[in-house]
């Protein structure tokens, strides 16, 4: 796309000209042709895009012809034209006009830094051209989503670093969503514009390429994660027959499939979760199976228990061998869930052995609690969608069940209590004001989306308008709304002095905070008839930005709360509600502490238990998950190991090493958990370095017993 | 010297009792504090101490232990009282 004018000719005629048409002046418009002036443009750009009326569009495109003809400018950009007219809209205070004109691009310095360097924003993209492309579009739409989704006072307040405005480059798309594999068997392949329908899968290996090419899908149209309800019962009636070595080729190409950079938006793999159950779960004990063709096989989902477990068992055999040099794979996540009805399933312990042998070795396995009557569907960092009555409904017919978040916002709570001075008054008040921002950011982005869901199948988001059920894909009733936070222990510490794990009164305070924010959370949910729930924002680069922007608006007090080393610029935020990553404390009393705050957070809460390089037994792991389920409130934990991974001689080692520990070569790079997935340390940003440094590994709660080593596990 | 945290809900049914038993022990001396989990102050403590369902009734020792708690369930003021005598001094 190219924006360059070309004054021919000299100046002084060129004022001179009484008709535009005649000037000696080219312009290579966007469609790489070239126009010679002509100064009604500017006038029909005026009457198209602004208020403005005629006379005064003609006043202004006239005085932008006299400015450039007596100008001595030889090369002129028509983003610079429009500079020019926006000036003279300006100095008659036309500021709304000059808004609804302006131009969204960038400036030539920051596409070639972006060409040649790195994004560092979301680890998860690759360099290269497909991801150049992605951040160009993204860019773009973030200046639109900014000047024209948004309101004024809600785009400043993201702009401040009051509020952090989530994936703003993917405004025309939702958040995230989960979904039930059930759509695809009983509906087949069947997307909006696609060039080819595909029917109901009758193999197994034709069922997982529709589930690969629908998640693709589905990342094209939602900015984040793509998560799948339990993936191993509803493959189950695809695997009767199969022996244990098919059933793992099929494993291992579903994890592949998945983990494998794709083809697809930006180069990015897709951020898949896999929902994984060990027993039957309740609500779909009873629910007619479907198998190949999309007929149901007149047997109900307690039939194919055998199936699915061992479906289970092949996806972790696969995991804990890693991929070609024995890394872990980043994607997909499988989540575990645990249940009572876990602990009462034959082969419980055989199960928990060998995804606890995984979590420690490779770090794969998320243990996703769910207590009493509680089901849900994870995905993304750690969102997850709670089943209600309605819910349990549906899951008679599963492929209903698709859920979606509309919309992250994340609120920078250290920035609240410095500008609350120590008033408990004060605090309480701001952390209103902000919530109701980022209310007012969901209701205008609802809206947005709205607008092009009303489009149809021929909109741009056809997709998630198909109705194949009776229902459109999204279904905007079921859509949560998330309000994250970033930084409770920082805005406990300059409140109180103290950070949370320092005093029951600073902990308290912590808890009384998120208390706040739910409560009118609740309160705005009934008054809109929408679902705002707070969620625990994975704020990979949003706990980096607001430090940074603190240290510019809150200095000195900021230098003094800040984590990380701001010498290096390595600066961040403890992330949401969790306690000081750098706090010896035992990792049960972590995880019992953190998890006090996981039922106020409904949109999904996880608590990181940092192993470096130590791999625990796997009993000792099981005993960990086994107390963490009866002793806390913990809604989903993760164990993290440290790798080095050689890109000489392609090994992989434990621990983050600055050289190879089999060659020796320098050429290393570190894996390990940046938020809620795994990948190369090298792409991480600054302030996640900075708290790489500091997370506690647990080294005093780590022991050897018996030659295995063991994670402590004492409560109070 | 101990206390006794009551936790209700505006509309929970069996929360009365619990208010009332309240009333009865403060009446005798014991310290009493009630929680409302509709309001901040009583979320916050609530979730504290884990609680998911009112009505709760939560004893403490003098350095603030949980000495015992009943949780979404009315105990009898005498059980109440059995575990005051042994909680508080």
């Amino acid at each position: 796309m190219s924006t360059v004018i070309e004054i021919k000719g000299d100046h002084q005629g060129f004022k001179e000209d009484v008709e535009t048409t005649d000037m000696a002046l080219f312009v290579r418009t966007s469609d790489e042709a070239m126009y010679g002036w002509d100064r009604q443009k500017i006038v029909d750009a005026l009457i198209r895009e602004t208020y403005v009326d005629v006379d005064t569009a003609k006043e202004i495109a006239r005085e932008v012809e006299d400015l450039i003809a007596t100008s001595k400018i030889k090369m002129i950009t028509a983003p610079l034209i429009r500079e020019l007219v926006d000036t003279k809209l300006i100095e008659r205070g036309l500021e709304q006009a000059r808004k609804m004109h302006t131009r969204l691009g960038m400036p030539l310095y920051d596409v070639d830094q972006l060409i040649l360097h790195p994004n560092k924003e979301n680890a998860n993209v690759p360099h290269g051209p497909e991801a150049t492309n992605l951040t160009l579009a993204e860019r773009i739409k973030k200046e639109y989503a900014l000047l024209s989704v948004f309101s004024q006072d809600v785009a400043d307040a993201h702009m401040r670093g009051d509020i952090h405005l989530h994936d703003l480059g993917f405004i025309d798309r939702p958040y995230c969503s989960g979904q039930s594999l059930e759509y695809i068997k009983r509906f087949g392949l069947s997307l909006p514009n696609s060039i080819a329908m595909a029917k109901p899968a009758k193999h197994p290996e034709v069922l997982l390429a529709h589930m690969v090419k629908f998640a693709a899908a589905l990342q094209s149209h939602f900015a984040g994660a793509i998560g799948w309800d339990s993936i191993n019962l509803f493959f189950a009636p695809y695997l009767e027959g199969m022996s244990d070595q098919e059933l793992e080729q099929l494993a291992q190409m579903m994890i592949f499939e998945f983990s494998q950079q794709a083809v697809a938006r930006g180069g990015q793999a897709i951020f898949t979760d896999l929902n994984l159950y060990w027993e039957i779960p309740k609500h779909f004990e009873n629910v007619p199976a479907i198998g190949p063709g999309g007929e149901f096989t007149g047997k109900t989902y307690s039939d194919y228990l055998k199936e699915s477990q061992r479906f289970a068992i092949a996806l972790f055999n696969v995991y804990q061998e890693g991929d070609g040099s024995g890394r872990p794979f980043f994607f997909p996540k499988p989540l575990v869930h645990i249940t009572e009805k876990f602990f009462q399933t034959p082969g419980h312990m055989d199960f928990l052995y060998l995804i606890c042998e995984v979590a420690s070795d490779k770090g794969n396995t998320y243990f996703v609690f769910d207590r009493g009557e509680t089901a849900k569907i994870s995905e993304c960092c750690r969102l997850s969608f709670k089943l209600d009555q309605t819910d349990f409904e549906d899951a008679k017919q599963p492929w209903r069940m698709r859920y979606c978040a509309l919309q992250n916002v994340t609120l920078n709570l250290p920035r609240i209590a410095y500008l609350a001075k120590g008033e408990d008054a004060q605090l309480f008040s701001k952390i209103g004001e902000f919530v109701e921002m980022a209310v007012k950011a969901h209701l205008e982005k609802k809206f947005f989306i709205e607008r092009l869901l009303s489009l149809g199948e021929r909109g741009p988001l056809a997709l998630l308008a198909m109705d194949r059920d009776g229902t459109p894909y999204l279904r905007m009733h079921r859509a949560s709304f998330l309000v994250g936070m970033v930084g409770l222990n920082e805005l406990v510490q300059i409140h109180t002095g103290q950070e949370m794990h320092q005093s029951k009164q600073a902990f308290k305070l912590g808890l009384k905070v998120i208390a706040h924010m739910k409560l009118m959370l609740d309160k705005f949910s009934q008054r809109y008839g929408m679902r705002f729930v707070l969620e625990q924002t994975p704020a990979e680069s949003t706990a980096y930005r607001f430090a940074k922007l603190d240290l510019k608006f809150h200095s000195p007090q900021s230098g003094h709360i800040v984590k990380g080393d701001i010498s290096k610029g390595e600066v961040y935020y403890t992330n949401s509600t969790y306690l000081n990553n750098s706090a010896v404390l035992n990792p049960i009393e972590r995880v019992r502490q953190e998890g006090l705050f996981h039922p106020l957070i409904e949109g999904g809460a996880l608590t990181h238990i940092w192993l470096g390089e130590a791999k625990p037994a796997k009993s000792s792991l099981a005993n960990f998950v086994r107390k963490t389920f009866q002793w806390t409130q913990n809604d989903q934990i993760a164990f993290s190991p440290e790798f080095t991974t050689c890109n000489c001689c392609n090994r992989t080692s434990r621990s983050l090493r600055s050289s190879c520990a089999y060659c020796g070569s320098n050429d290393v790079d570190g894996i390990t958990r940046i938020t809620g997935y795994f990948t190369k340390v090298s792409s991480w940003n600054k302030g996640k370095l900075g708290e790489l440094r500091n997370r506690y590994r647990n080294q005093a709660f780590l022991t050897e017993k018996e030659g295995e080593m063991e994670l402590v596990v004492n409560t109070k | 010297m101990g206390l006794i945290k009551i936790f209700t809900k505006a509309h929970c049914p069996k929360c009365p009792a619990v208010k009332e038993m309240g009333m009865v022990l403060k009446k005798e001396g014991v310290p009493v504090l009630n929680y409302d989990l509709d309001t901040v102050e009583g979320l916050g403590e609530a979730s504290f101490y884990s609680i998911l369902a009112t009505p709760s009734i939560v004893i403490e020792d003098e350095e603030e232990r949980e000495v015992v708690s009943w949780r979404g369930v009315v105990p009898s003021l005498q059980e109440v009282r059995r575990y005051l005598l042994r909680g508080i001094s």
